[in-house]
């Protein structure tokens, strides 16, 4: 195979701001002449980053849809980029902007707008991930001992993911945000986020909108907000007050956190000089200015150090535009007029040796994930969901038929009315499994089958379209609205 | 129901569900996946190099260095040498390269597929390795015998040799051979008579292309065997293999084994390697995949 | 007819310089499998003698491989000093094998004399000496090299880490290494296999060792050991490599079957000079092993040892700073059982050495010959004994990649404490300041590799 490079876009819709990157993705072989072909992306380029946009609102819980795609536009045409050209990518509506109560039509409107396979996504899980991708976070894991917490600031929430070697091992978000307490020059409070007020109110901190604070009240909230995020991580006991401002669940145990890095655009007002005055405080209109200050002096007194951010304000919009993108194993079974294929729920299949070894075993398993998959998209449904194989790591052919043999007879029995059968495999087995499940199908249905790629229940997947008819472009995201 | 009902029932349920799957199966099967994916193979009795070291510096440290490669490392050791199950260990892994080199494929296997048996020159094993020129002619008996049962040009012939390791076949055969027959069907490729040749080096496929005029030879051999495996299997693929086709015209997919290239993943990819060979007319270096 | 001679009554006849050669060599399955060898002892003391008689100018003067013919004869036959050649033309390979064992000869002679020598002169004189004589003269020569650090000097063993993984996994590679450094192994260069031949993951490979390198302030190389074209590429597009490697063989088809030629090699000597990351001087890391023209069908005739003395003739020409013989890798149609293999090793070590190459060795044998372990065992010993420059250092002896098995730091470690010979001075400075020897010996917490993590 030539040289490849894909084209892909990343389109950030946050809180506060709006920002957009194009960049380029080189597929280059990853295996020996002598193995079965496998493509990953090996090299990535940023090609262009806009400036930052103030996101287009038309009152506080809407979206301006039509300015955003004006903006998308614009910037497109800036950076000379055809609809046409773009092959992945994502759109990611971050922050308190996917609580609006127009994200979600806007977030798949843009999805169609910005491209043919530019997916739509939003969740604080994802976005923590992509996030502390696009900071340096991931990679700084794999360089170093110890785990590494990016932790994404913005103006609605703050957005955590813990690495370890290159691997998420978990995230957490929290309603920390510049922008959840907007004020004036002279400290009039103009805006104070619902989200906040149990916990301003356990801190025996009396505010309300319309009130003037003082420089030294704004301080004291910045400084204990800093000290609940940063107490959390450090595992102290005795200040549980973190709990009035988590967003979702805690994290099952929290681990030693041995490095911080703060992106977003907290982090990149961190940077600049400790703000003085109120005026100083409220240059843009709310008080993340005194937030950053107050996070990266808090620093000092936790045992983690922290590491500045390759990317502040942009770390998201990278992660989104450069490292959603996966790329399937390069022996598949996939049929080119099927595809693309978007936002296809997955249901995961774990299954161990044992199962593999005996019909019954394996028919019950793959029972009970069909009858789950009819409950949850119904009986009739066309592209119900895909299966994600996982749990073994060796297939022998006699345990591939059985397999084949339950998956086609499962999945035809439940969803009758479907023309296709989506697989995606951990292990490198698909060109095999598909061939054993076609023979199977004979066309009713279909049969998609993907390997090399790790999803996990409740994820969604968006399949692109072949690469050298041998492998596609994948990308996986969570699509969950906080309500 | 909309979307988003679907998503939030769904991500209801699924939490739910996640929750069961994690407290029922722990993280054994994720450490299986790591262990593929870094080449550590599972064929060899793995003993427990963590606790080899008395005092490691760093125990967690250590255990995922070992389980990022098959290497024999964090073995620990007396003085300068290494310690008797290690060594013992390795005498051991030793002993079966040596046993698949000069064993024999089991005869059940190759009556489960209906393949019957054809020699090379080689005459006996030690000849074999001197003269790797005799591994790669039939014998007259072995020429008359195919011209006998076998079909004349076939588009794909499959040949199974021992090679380098007997032990190979044993392990290998029953997974990629039918993935490999099915391929061809998928491919609706039509395929000739497959046999067995012992004694066979990689260019017997040659002395085959004379005999049977077959448009494309798959030969799945034995590899010389590592200690990591002594179970590898290669597949070599030629297109109109003859006399002074060189090693370059051929297309190998090799370390096939449970834990290097999966066996059934090789034979299922090996019928799109023969469709092109067969649309391009060529094979090896020459071939655009 | 060239020569006739008579051994136990027989009379026996050679049409040429190269059948005398081959005949005369030790027996080797690769010169049987070339139809080329003795057929039994007593031809083989023939040819033997018939070699001991002929003067090193009657050498010279029936070139086995033309100089028109071949651009691996030219580049030996313009290497040999004309000055010191015309003193000593007129000794017999007798009296050059008597000279050179004789206490008068020591080393900074025997350096001497190499430059007036031809590859094929070494090679006669080499089937002329006995396995202890050949250990004797080999110890007599030192031949140190510098690349960012120097190995080679009198009571110095070193080894290259050989940390390979077989699907070239960056950690798995990193963990081979740090268990090698725990052992005090990687003083002559930490070099990697690879599996993957692209650019991409040489690049990859050569930036995780150089920064394995940096981290821990290391003083050695790196090298990663893939075709010369795509190391080249590698470095041009900005890979660190302190050497450059490259697999040779003893003539010019031989070398074009490794897709090679002196031109390649010429352009990427210029390269490394330019943007290699090593101060050098020598800046080479060279490859070879008996059989390997024969298996490329580009032995012309010749056995495979004076083929093998041409790779280091060529070798010689580019100052490197490591050759290693990969003696036991190519199997046993070339070197059948351990006999063989311990031959060609003290063999291609003293050729190497008294062409004054910084000369290693791969003790190694794949599972289809008949060797085992213990065998690498005792030629690791004869060959510290012999001065070798470094040894090959693999995790318990298995290369996980290349599937054969070679020396192990254990081994390694073992013949250092042995023979008292110690790791290259810097690098042992080194392992003082890590904790991991005192005095010579490894401490404590030698062979434990989690205190790189």
């Amino acid at each position: 195979m030539a040289e490849t490079w894909i084209t892909s876009v990343g389109i950030d819709l946050g809180t506060s701001t709006t920002k957009l990157i194009v960049s380029r993705l080189r597929l280059g072989r990853t295996s020996s002449s002598f193995s079965l072909p496998r493509y990953q992306i090996v090299e990535r380029q940023l090609l262009y980053a806009s400036p930052i946009h103030a996101t287009p609102l038309l009152q506080c819980d809407e979206i301006d849809a039509a300015a955003v795609s004006r903006i998308i536009q614009q910037e497109y045409a800036k950076a000379n980029l055809r609809l046409s050209d773009i092959q992945s990518g994502a759109v990611i509506i971050t922050g308190e902007t996917a609580t609006k109560k127009n994200a979600e039509q806007i977030v798949h409107s843009l999805a169609e707008r910005a491209g043919d396979f530019v997916v739509a996504t939003a969740g604080a899980d994802l976005e923590a991930v992509l996030a502390g991708k696009g900071s340096g976070a991931e990679a700084r894991s794999k360089q170093v001992k110890g785990v590494i917490a990016n932790v994404d600031v913005g103006g609605g929430t703050a957005n955590a993911a813990l690495f370890q070697r290159g691997n998420v091992i978990g995230t957490v978000t929290f309603h920390i945000g510049g922008r959840l307490i907007r004020l004036n020059r002279f400290g009039d409070i103009q805006y104070l986020s619902p989200q906040i007020r149990s916990w301003l109110k356990e801190k025996g901190m009396q505010i309300a909108e319309a009130q003037r604070i003082t420089y030294a009240q704004l301080q004291h909230i910045a400084s204990e907000m800093a000290r609940s995020l940063f107490g959390y991580f450090s595992g102290i006991e005795g200040d549980s007050s973190y709990r009035l401002l988590l967003a979702g669940a805690a994290l099952d145990k929290v681990p030693t956190v041995d490095e911080i890095i703060v992106s977003g655009g907290i982090g990149r007002l961190m940077e600049g000089p400790y703000p003085e005055t109120m005026e100083e405080v409220s240059v843009y209109g709310d008080f993340g200015p005194l937030l950053a200050h107050e996070l990266k002096e808090a620093c000092r007194s936790y045992p983690f150090h922290r590491i500045p951010a390759e990317q502040t304000v942009r770390a998201t919009v990278i992660g989104a535009g450069m490292q959603s993108t996966e790329i399937s194993g390069s022996t598949v079974f996939i049929d080119a007029k099927r595809l693309p294929i978007r936002n296809l729920p997955v249901l995961k299949l774990e299954l161990h040796r044992e199962d593999l070894q005996s019909a019954d075993r394996l028919h019950k398993k793959i029972g009970a994930i069909m009858d789950l998959g009819a409950r949850l998209f119904g009986s009739k449904a066309v592209h119900p969901f895909g299966i994600a194989l996982t749990g073994f790591d060796y297939c022998s052919y006699a345990s591939l038929q059985l397999l084949a043999d339950e998956l086609a007879a499962g999945y035809k029995r439940s969803f009758p009315a479907s023309d296709l059968l989506v697989v995606i495999s951990e292990n490198d087995m698909a060109k095999a499994l598909g061939q054993s499940l076609s023979i199977r199908c004979q066309g009713e249905p279909e049969v998609i089958c993907i390997d090399q790629i790790r999803v996990e229940h409740g994820d969604y997947m968006d399949l692109g379209e072949p690469i050298s008819d041998a492998m596609i472009p994948v990308v996986i995201k969570t699509l969950a609205f906080h309500d | 129901m909309s979307d988003i009902q679907v998503n939030l029932l769904l991500e209801k349920v699924m939490a739910e569900l996640q929750k069961r799957l994690q407290r029922e199966m722990p993280v054994e099967a994720a450490g299986a996946i790591n262990n593929a994916e870094n080449g550590a193979a599972n064929d060899r009795t793995l003993f427990d190099p963590v606790s080899m070291l008395p005092n490691p510096r760093d125990k967690e440290g250590l255990a995922e260095l070992v389980a990022s490669t098959p290497a024999r490392i964090g073995v620990w050791r007396t003085g300068t040498r290494p310690l008797t199950k290690t060594m013992l260990q390795f005498r051991c892994d030793h002993a079966a390269a040596v046993d698949a080199v000069y064993g024999e494929v089991n005869p059940t296997i190759l009556d489960q597929f209906h393949l019957f048996t054809v020699e090379t020159s080689f005459e006996d094993t030690e000849n074999y390795l001197k003269r790797p020129d005799r591994g790669r002619i039939l014998t007259d008996a072995a020429v008359a015998k195919l011209k006998a049962r076998c079909m004349e040009k076939p588009q794909v012939q499959v040949v199974v040799s021992d090679g380098l390791s007997a032990s190979a076949i044993d392990a290998n055969l029953a997974d990629v051979l039918p993935a490999l027959l099915d391929s061809l069907k998928a491919h609706k490729l039509s395929s000739g008579t497959p046999f067995f040749v012992r004694g066979g080096r990689v260019a017997a496929m040659d002395h085959i292309g004379e005999v049977l005029k077959p448009e494309v030879v798959v030969l799945l051999i034995g590899e010389r065997p590592g200690l990591v495996t002594a179970d590898s299997m290669s597949a070599y693929m030629c297109y109109k293999p003859r006399k002074g086709t060189v090693e370059s015209d051929r297309t190998v997919i090799s370390n096939i084994h449970r834990g290097g290239t999966p066996p059934v993943e090789a034979g299922a990819h090996i019928g799109t390697i023969v469709k092109k060979m067969l649309e391009q007319k060529t094979s090896g270096v020459n071939l655009v995949v | 007819m060239f020569k006739t001679a008579k051994v136990l009554g027989q009379t026996y006849q050679f049409q040429n310089l190269k059948e005398v050669m081959a005949k005369a060599n030790e027996e080797k399955s690769g010169d049987q499998l070339a139809g080329i060898a003795a057929v039994d002892l007593r031809e083989r003391m023939a040819a033997k003698q018939v070699l001991a008689d002929l003067t090193l100018a009657e050498i010279r003067s029936h070139p086995l491989l033309p100089p028109e013919q071949d651009e691996v004869s030219r580049v030996i036959e313009e290497g040999i000093n004309e000055k010191i050649y015309a003193r000593i033309q007129n000794w017999s390979v007798a009296e050059l094998r008597e000279h050179i064992l004789s206490h008068q000869a020591d080393g900074e002679e025997l350096r001497r004399i190499s430059r007036g020598l031809s590859s094929e002169m070494i090679a006669a004189l080499t089937k002329l000496m006995s396995n202890l004589d050949l250990i004797l003269a080999a110890s007599k020569i030192e031949n140190p090299a510098h690349c960012n650090t120097s190995i080679g000097q009198k009571g110095v063993l070193a080894a290259r880490a050989q940390p390979n993984h077989p699907t070239d996994n960056i950690q798995g590679i990193k963990a081979s290494i740090y268990e090698a450094l725990s052992y005090g192994i990687g003083d002559a260069v930490i070099g990697v296999n690879p599996v993957i031949d692209t650019v991409d993951s040489v690049k990859n490979i050569m930036i995780a060792t150089k920064e394995v390198m940096e981290k821990w302030a290391i003083p050695t190389q790196n090298c990663v050991l893939a075709h010369v074209t795509t190391q080249m590429k590698a470095i041009q597009q900005g890979g660190p490599a302190d050497l450059i490697f490259q697999s040779l063989a003893g003539s010019e088809a031989g070398n074009k079957a490794f897709g090679i030629n002196v031109a390649l090699l010429e352009e990427a000597d210029e390269l490394m000079r330019k943007e290699g990351t090593s101060p050098g001087p020598n800046h080479w890391y060279f490859e070879t092993g008996q059989g390997s023209e024969l298996s490329s069908e580009a032995h012309a005739g010749i056995d495979q040892l004076t083929l093998e003395a041409r790779c280091y003739g060529l070798a010689r020409t580019y100052n490197p700073f490591l050759v290693n013989t990969v003696v036991g890798f190519i199997g046993p149609e070339y070197l059948y059982d351990s006999k063989q293999v311990i031959r060609a090793g003290l063999e291609d070590h003293f050729m190497g050495k008294l062409h004054g190459l910084p000369m290693g060795v791969d003790v190694c044998y794949t599972n289809h010959m008949k060797a085992d372990q213990n065998d690498m065992e005792n030629l690791g010993v004869l060959l510290a004994s012999a001065g070798v420059n470094f040894l090959i250092g693999v995790a318990m002896a298995d290369d996980c990649m290349l599937n054969y098995q070679s020396t192990s730091f254990h081994d390694i470690a073992t013949l250092r404490e042995l023979l008292g010979l110690r790791p290259a001075p810097e690098f042992e400075k080194w392992l003082e300041k890590m904790g991991l020897m005192k005095n010579g010996r490894l401490t404590e917490i030698a062979g434990d590799p989690s205190i790189f993590v």
